[in-house]
């Protein structure tokens, strides 16, 4: 049962993230990354990470990609066509088809190693308990890092967006 | 349904959103090529988490969905004022930097 929920959701995302690469225009590009998004969720759920699952969806689809549909209306990007049959396009390809072969090899020496079909044995979950405990004690510190960061890059998307000379 | 799964599905994902980061042209769409491959990222993570026991990987998802909604506001930043001044989000048309 499992394992065919995880093929229909794998299939799904795959689908979805495919649609974001081959659409044309921008606004289905990011309607695609929200099937996208909840098709990892429902991965996320599937490998009892419901917490995980929960973030995605409010802090993905809640706030990034509702921040990418406003850019995408503020900007009116009609003009946009897909070029891929241009020549520079082709060629632009190639690194792609290049990397997608150097991670396939990767990933597959990397599973060969007898070591990882030993230790890869399904776990009891990490309860919400234990996540909490160990976020706020053992990595308090990178969680307040990560605040840092979220206010250096308000501030930051502010500045870098501003109309030159606005001093206002 | 064993980490080989989802160790594979996340390789195929990365791959797309590399992929789509090397042949398309609009800014906007890059950007939700790199959510892609993020999202790729942060399930072979869970699925670490899942398959050797440990809490880390899930606190490692929650730092990289912070950095990732960091890197969306500047990016779209960005856009806007490349929109700006140039006109266009198509990257084949923007060689500023081009030596």
């Amino acid at each position: 049962m499992e394992t065919v929920i995880f093929w229909i959701l794998s299939a799904f995302a795959v689908a979805a993230a495919l649609a974001v690469v081959f659409f044309k225009r921008a606004v289905n590009g990011v309607m695609s990354l929200l099937a996208f998004m909840f098709g990892m969720a429902g991965l996320y759920v599937l490998m009892g990470a419901q917490l995980v699952a929960f973030f995605q969806v409010i802090v993905y689809v809640g706030a990034v990609l509702v921040l990418f549909a406003f850019v995408v209306m503020l900007l009116n990007l009609k003009e946009f066509v897909r070029r891929l049959t241009s020549p520079a396009d082709v060629r632009a390809a190639i690194p792609a088809v290049l990397l997608a072969v150097g991670i396939a090899a990767l990933t597959w020496l990397a599973l060969q190693d007898g070591a990882f079909a030993k230790a890869a044995v399904l776990q009891p979950v990490a309860g919400l308990r234990q996540i909490a405990l160990d976020l706020f004690t053992r990595h308090l510190l990178v969680f307040e890092l990560t605040s840092v960061i979220l206010f250096v890059a308000a501030v930051g998307a502010i500045v870098i967006s501003r109309k030159e000379g606005d001093r206002s | 349904m064993t980490l080989y799964h989802f160790v594979g599905l996340g390789m195929v994902l990365f791959t797309i959103g590399a992929a789509g980061f090397f042949i398309r042209n609009n800014a906007v769409v890059l950007l939700l090529c790199i959510e892609i491959m993020l999202n790729a990222v942060n399930l072979i993570f869970a699925s670490f988490a899942r398959f050797l026991y440990g809490t880390e990987g899930q606190i490692f998802i929650f730092i990289i969905m912070t950095i990732a909604a960091a890197e969306a506001a500047v990016g779209l930043g960005i856009i806007i004022a490349l929109y700006r001044s140039h006109k266009t989000l198509d990257m084949s048309l923007i060689k500023d930097l081009k030596g």
